[in-house]
């Protein structure tokens, strides 16, 4: 009856990043996490969303499995990154793990962190502002000198290997006071601000990323420029770089261009009518 | 003549003479005449006048008299026929009194000048419409008669239709006869014969079927058929008839109609709007028919704005402010260019699109073109134009900075020495003063600056290029030819082509080659994309010396050439002589024109002036270009962005009237002002100055107590105040340059808003009752939300499978499981308090999209009793305006809001501040937080009003008091501003502005320390700045356009409290 596949873990040298991941620094982050890392600092990246936190610590995983500084810390080959995207009903078994009916009783499963806490990995909490406060309980032991995790169910404390560090992001929703970050948790942490790039590495990453003509990545980022200054007046969010890369993308495919950014970039950045018209003119502007 | 014939006419003669007493003098003309008739008349028609003359005689000598006399010269007109009829009809019009006779004698008299232009039937007509209105009035009839006899003449033989209006009209509305006479006369002589018929008739119609004013319709459709061109015409007077069989009154009306609807759009489409109505018509009654021409109906104005290509500015503004706020990151205002014109700070045009630095004017509606997206790309175009100063930084011009691809001699030092001794608003003041001619110097900068936005938008903006060019095309179509030009002008001409894209068969004067090469290849160079504004400048400098030492003389066409567009850069070689050389021509010329001013400071142009010269004259606008003001938009926009961008110069000064007026003065921008107003007496310049005056006032409120000395510091006497009376609080304030509390410095005064109508919650809620319903759904939908599933719970709806599954394996694994098995659809207890504090400082009696109105409304006055005398009569103002002010907004919308919360049943209390000074914070309460809604609320919120100054801190901590009292998970503090924070003492000059904003600051974080969520809202577009410092941490919304304030509200509460 068992389905043994549902029980398997997936091996941890899934979660090694073999080739180095693109991404354009846009001033320090990288020497910051490198020392953070080396010292065992828990990072959290603030920013809206698509400025390149995810790829940032994907890239960060790759750089440090292959440096020296990793190299100093522990002794197993890769650093993996488990990523864990959270969500308003992960609570805190999702995280470290739970018992599984078996046909001969029970099995323990690891959770994402506890695994990386065990394998000395890099453990990601995307938007971590959206899990259950329980969560808490447990992030906080592996944050501070202690770098201990609790396994109630087990009954054990593991201790986390030495290539271990929480990294957690998330998006300061500056309108919605209910949820925020408690400052005990904020304060463990050291925090790296991520803001959309200027035109110029926008353009040079939108180009890598879709593949388009550099002259097309250039006018892309200029209008992804012009509508983030609609942010706050009616706008929500500024474009991000993910909206631009599809732009790119469609357009490398042979979709007209302001047809591109109408579909990846207009539509879907706000409902409001009176903004797309608005939009859509700076696209008609720069796209012809 | 036979003898018999002659016997009878001797016999007549003599019973006539026997008839009466006087009928003697009858025989005499009698005989007189008789020789002249009889040549035309054969002997039967001879005798039968001879009888009539008799019978008349019987009836009345004068008549006769005319009769007789009338006859040899109308016998000329006058077939024999209808001499019976002649006569009848004439002489019908004798009713036995003076009056009838001599109205009668009249008509005889008058009948061959008459019949010159008329013919007989008419003429019978005509004598048809006299009777009729000698039935009225003799005197009328005998003034019309004489009346018509000139516009007879006026008409020239086209007269039938008149005669036939004038005998309906004699009919149905004779009051008006005079009147219709003279419309005729004023109206329709000027109108083609065909057409003024077609009018007649109209009127005709009209009035015989609907008992319409012919005056009216004459007037009205004689301007319509005035504006039109000639196919139109026939269309319109087919609609016209089509219609005027259908309702009359419907007819009447789409004349008025016409008019309106020729403005968005053309012929053709009002036909076919036309049509629609036809059509509509054959099933409907006259009312609805009524309501379509009248364009009351929904559907009728639904065909028109399908039809119409026009784009209306009202209707596509918000688009065009979003747009230039992404194109620049800046809060660009968008207006119709006549709000500019009418501030009367210096701009005049009412269709062009300008831009004073922080607002984009433009044309109220576009309609050049047949398709609406046409007109609006090119309302597009010459938004972005506008924008591109903006962006590119027209305004943002530095005298100091040095340009990318010229020597800099703005900075050279001769140069500079003189210009030391003055002192400048702007920079832009100071470069023009450089020029002696001020006008050429701006014209040719006007047109180097315009080539470098043009060429930054070509570059920046792919995407509009086509339309663009297209624009620019066709405003090279339009140009003046350059042959026909005076050399000067000419070669201006020449730039202004080169700038709109013109690179073949351009021309030249011949002498003059070697110097449109040179002009040529400067504007060439401020084409690139790297050029800067004081590229632009320095271009205008050589442009300047160039120019100027052309003489505007006329010359033959042949002696201009095609100018050989080949790129040679022979110039750039002596480049360094020329530069020597221009600025030796600046310096003597600036030297000159001081002696000048000296001398004769009236025209400094005198000097310079040749006499074989033609005046120079600016060259013609470039429509897409608009006007271009760049020092006086410097001026404003340096207000707007004073802290940020023009560090170098010393913006604390404010600026007085004189140096006002010393700019202005010296100004091109306003020399071009005198030509267009022709007029240039003093008056209307010192008009612009107040003006301009006001304007920046308004801009920089700091200026506007510039004279204020003696309140500076009130509140720095005294001390601590303690609260005495019931309803009085005192709080502590900030002071953040001693950084410690000022205790007990406040004091606030409590009170109940008092009751007034509950009508305005009704009405608000009526009008807006589409919106209340959204609003309401919204908030509905968030009560789900609060009903979530709960989990994990000892008891409930049903087993969680997730945790029995977890405890099944607990027990497995020989753990203790845990109890909490159960899992309940539970109210998830929302818990929150709000507290609405709102503004009701006086600024919010600023009326909205009124700027007339709101300039006029806000001059407080700076002497604390004056203060509260204006205050008092503002109030006393009374309640009801036809305009609406900020504060109505904001009651519409905490209207709305109060009565979507009852459905949510949060905690909630609705407040209102004002004050004056320290010691008198008035703070009202017009819900509780622990109050009931009750009728009793919307009365009083009818009672919100504008009152006084706005001290933000106290009224803010006494909110925090407020809220701390009540026990609830959540709390927040909603305040809702118009403005930054001020009051006596608490923002009037620098510092104390500073002081303000920071003690509303720490107001605020007091109230994070309380566990209470501040959140502020204002509508003051220029909020950015302070509320950046104010509210630092702490969420806030700048809303640009109040009216969405309402819409908005309830969206931000949602947000801010789920």
């Amino acid at each position: 009856m068992t389905n043994e596949q549902n029980f398997v873990q997936q091996d941890i040298e899934n979660f090694h990043i073999t080739e180095e991941p693109f991404y354009v620094s846009t001033s320090d982050e990288v020497e910051i996490f490198e020392s953070a890392y080396k010292q065992r600092v828990p990072v959290l990246l603030k920013g809206p969303t698509g400025t390149g936190k995810t790829r940032f610590v994907e890239y960060m995983a790759w750089k440090l499995s292959n440096s020296s500084i990793k190299k100093n810390i522990s002794n197993t080959e890769k650093l993996p990154l488990i990523t864990v995207a959270c969500h308003e009903d992960l609570n805190a078994s999702d995280l470290v793990g739970r018992y599984l009916l078996d046909a001969n009783g029970t099995r323990w499963i690891d959770g994402p962190l506890t695994r990386a806490v065990k394998v000395g990995g890099i453990c990601y909490l995307d938007e971590v502002v959206e899990a259950r406060k329980d969560t808490t309980v447990i992030i906080h032991p592996l944050t501070d000198h202690r770098r201990s995790l609790t396994i109630d169910k087990l009954g054990t404390v593991i201790d986390a290997a030495p290539g271990f560090l929480l990294v957690v992001s998330y998006n300061p929703g500056y309108q919605n006071a209910l949820k925020d970050l408690k400052h005990s948790t904020r304060q463990r942490f050291v925090a790296l601000e991520f803001d959309f790039p200027d035109e110029e590495r926008e353009a040079k990453i939108i180009m890598h990323e879709s593949g388009c003509e550099s002259e097309v990545a250039e006018r892309l980022a200029k209008l992804g420029s012009k509508i983030r200054n609609l942010r706050e007046h009616g706008l929500e969010e500024g474009a991000s770089t993910r909206m631009l890369i599809y732009a790119g993308k469609l357009i490398q495919d042979g979709v007209p261009e302001r047809r591109a950014c109408q579909v990846s970039v207009t539509w879907g950045i706000t409902d409001d009518f009176q903004i797309q018209r608005s939009i859509d003119e700076v696209v008609t502007s720069i796209f012809a | 003549m036979s003898l018999e014939t002659l016997e009878i006419w001797a016999s007549e003669g003599l019973d006539i003479c026997k008839l009466s007493p006087r009928s003697w003098e009858v025989s005499i003309d009698y005989f007189n005449s008789s020789t002249d008739v009889q040549r035309h008349l054969p002997s039967a028609q001879f005798i039968s006048w001879t009888k009539i003359g008799k019978r008349l005689t019987k009836l009345s000598i004068d008549v006769a008299k005319s009769y007789f006399l009338s006859s040899p010269k109308s016998m000329l007109r006058i077939r024999p026929r209808h001499l019976d009829d002649w006569a009848n009809l004439s002489s019908k019009l004798y009713k036995g009194t003076w009056k009838s006779a001599k109205l009668s004698s009249k008509f005889f008299e008058a009948t061959p000048l008459l019949m010159e232009y008329i013919s007989f039937e008419e003429w019978a007509k005509y004598a048809e419409f006299l009777n009729n209105l000698s039935k009225r009035s003799y005197d009328l009839a005998i003034d019309s008669l004489e009346l018509s006899i000139s516009l007879f003449e006026k008409l020239d033989n086209d007269s039938g239709e008149v005669i036939n209006l004038l005998l309906d009209s004699s009919e149905k509305s004779w009051k008006d006869i005079k009147m219709i006479f003279e419309t005729i006369n004023a109206y329709m002589i000027e109108v083609e014969a065909f057409n003024r018929n077609q009018i007649l008739n109209l009127s005709r119609k009209l009035l015989v079927t609907g008992n319409i004013n012919p005056i009216d319709t004459m007037k009205k459709t004689s301007s319509i058929v005035s504006k039109i061109n000639n196919e139109d015409k026939d269309l319109f007077f087919n609609m016209a008839k089509s219609l005027s069989t259908i309702d009359p009154k419907s007819c009447n009306d789409f004349f008025d109609v016409v008019p309106i609807l020729l403005e968005k759009i053309n012929f053709q489409q009002i036909s076919s709007w036309h049509s629609h109505g036809i059509k509509n018509s054959e099933n409907q009654n006259i009312e609805l028919i009524n309501d379509f021409f009248t364009l009351k109906s929904k559907e009728s104005r639904e065909i028109i704005d399908s039809l119409s290509s026009s784009i209306e500015l009202s209707k596509v503004k918000d688009i065009i402010r979003n747009y230039s706020l992404a194109l620049t990151g800046r809060q660009i205002e968008v207006k119709e260019s006549s709000q500019l014109a009418e501030k009367n700070i210096g701009w005049f045009g009412d269709e062009l699109a300008t831009t004073e630095g922080s607002t984009i004017f433009m044309p109220s509606i576009v309609n050049r073109y047949l398709s609406k997206e046409e007109n609006f790309g090119f309302l597009k175009v010459i938004s972005t134009h506008q924008i591109g100063h903006i962006e590119f930084g027209s305004f943002d011009f530095d005298f100091k900075k040095s340009s990318n691809f010229f020597e800099n001699l703005r900075i050279n030092e001769t140069i500079n020495k003189k210009m030391l001794s003055n002192d400048y608003l702007t920079d832009l003041s100071k470069f023009f003063d450089i020029f002696n001619d001020k006008k050429l110097s701006l014209d040719i900068f006007t047109i180097f600056e315009s080539t470098r936005v043009d060429s930054h938008i070509f570059s920046e903006y792919l995407g509009i290029i086509n339309i663009y060019t297209d624009i620019r095309d066709s405003a090279l179509a339009n140009r003046p030819q350059i042959k026909d030009l005076p050399v000067r002008e000419s070669l201006v001409e020449f730039l202004i082509r080169i700038s709109l894209g013109q690179n073949s068969n351009l021309y030249v004067p011949t002498e003059y080659s070697n110097e449109a090469k040179k002009l040529r290849h400067l504007i060439k160079t401020i084409a690139s994309n790297k050029a800067t504004v004081e590229d632009s400048a320095e271009a205008t400098i050589r442009a300047y010396h160039i120019l100027n030492e052309i003489k505007n003389e006329q010359i033959d066409e042949d002696e201009f050439e095609e100018f050989n567009a080949d790129e040679t850069n022979d110039q750039l070689e002596d480049e360094n002589y020329k530069e020597e050389q221009i600025i030796q021509s600046l310096f003597s010329e600036f030297n000159q024109s001081n002696d000048n001013l000296d001398e004769s400071s009236d025209n400094p142009e005198n000097f310079e002036s040749n006499e074989l010269d033609n005046e120079y004259s600016s060259p013609q606008d470039i429509d897409y270009r608009g006007e271009f003001k760049p020092e006086l938009s410097q001026l404003l926009s340096q207000m707007e962005y004073s802290e940020n961008e023009f560090d170098d110069l010393d913006t604390n000064e404010p600026i007085t009237q004189e140096q006002l007026e010393e700019m202005l003065k010296n100004s091109p921008e306003i020399e071009e002002f005198d030509q267009n107003m022709e007029e240039s007496d003093n008056s209307k310049l010192s008009d612009v100055i107040e003006n301009l005056m006001k304007e920046l006032s308004n801009r920089d409120i700091e200026n506007n107590q510039n004279d204020s000395g003696t309140l500076q510091h009130v509140d720095e006497d005294g001390g601590p105040l303690s609260a005495t009376e019931d309803g009085t609080f005192t709080y502590d304030e900030w002071d953040f340059r001693a950084n410690e509390y000022k205790n007990n410095w406040c004091m606030i005064n409590e009170k109940v808003m008092p009751d007034g109508d509950s009508e305005f919650y009704k009405k608000t809620l009526n009008d807006n009752s589409h919106l209340l319903f959204q609003i309401k759904k919204q908030f509905e939908l968030f009560i789900p939300e609060m009903y979530r599933k709960q989990k994990r719970l000892i008891d409930g709806e049903e087993h969680d499978l997730d945790a029995v599954l977890e405890a099944v394996i607990d027990l497995k694994t020989g753990i203790t499981p845990d109890e909490k098995l159960y899992w309940r659809r539970n109210k998830h207890e929302r818990s929150v308090a709000v507290a609405f504090l709102l503004d009701l400082s006086a600024s919010t009696a600023e009326a909205i999209d009124d700027t007339k109105k709101s300039s006029d409304e806000w001059g407080a006055p700076d002497d604390p009793v004056e203060y509260m005398a204006w205050l008092r009569s503002r109030r006393t103002d009374g309640i009801r305006r036809s305009y609406k002010r900020i504060v109505d907004v904001e009651k519409e919308g905490i209207s709305l809001l109060v009565n979507s919360l009852e459905t949510l049943g949060d905690t909630y209390g609705i407040y209102g501040f004002s004050g004056y000074g320290r010691e008198n914070v008035e703070f009202y309460t017009i819900k509780d937080l622990d109050e009931k809604f009750s009728e009793i609320i919307p009365k009083r919120i009818d009672r919100i009003s504008p009152l006084h100054a706005t001290r933000m801190g106290p009224a803010i901590r006494h909110t925090i008091t407020k809220l701390s009292e009540v026990d609830t998970k959540s709390k927040f503090l909603f305040l809702i501003s118009d403005g930054r924070p001020q009051d006596r003492g608490y923002s009037r000059e620098g510092v104390e502005k500073e002081y303000a904003v920071h003690d509303t600051r720490q107001s605020l974080i007091e109230a994070k320390n309380k566990g209470i969520t501040p959140f502020c809202l204002t509508v003051d577009k220029s909020g950015h700045d302070y509320m950046k410092t104010m509210m630092e941490d702490f969420s806030y919304e700048v809303l640009t356009d109040i009216n969405m304030l309402p819409k908005r509200l309830p969206q931000l509460y949602k947000n801010l409290t789920t």
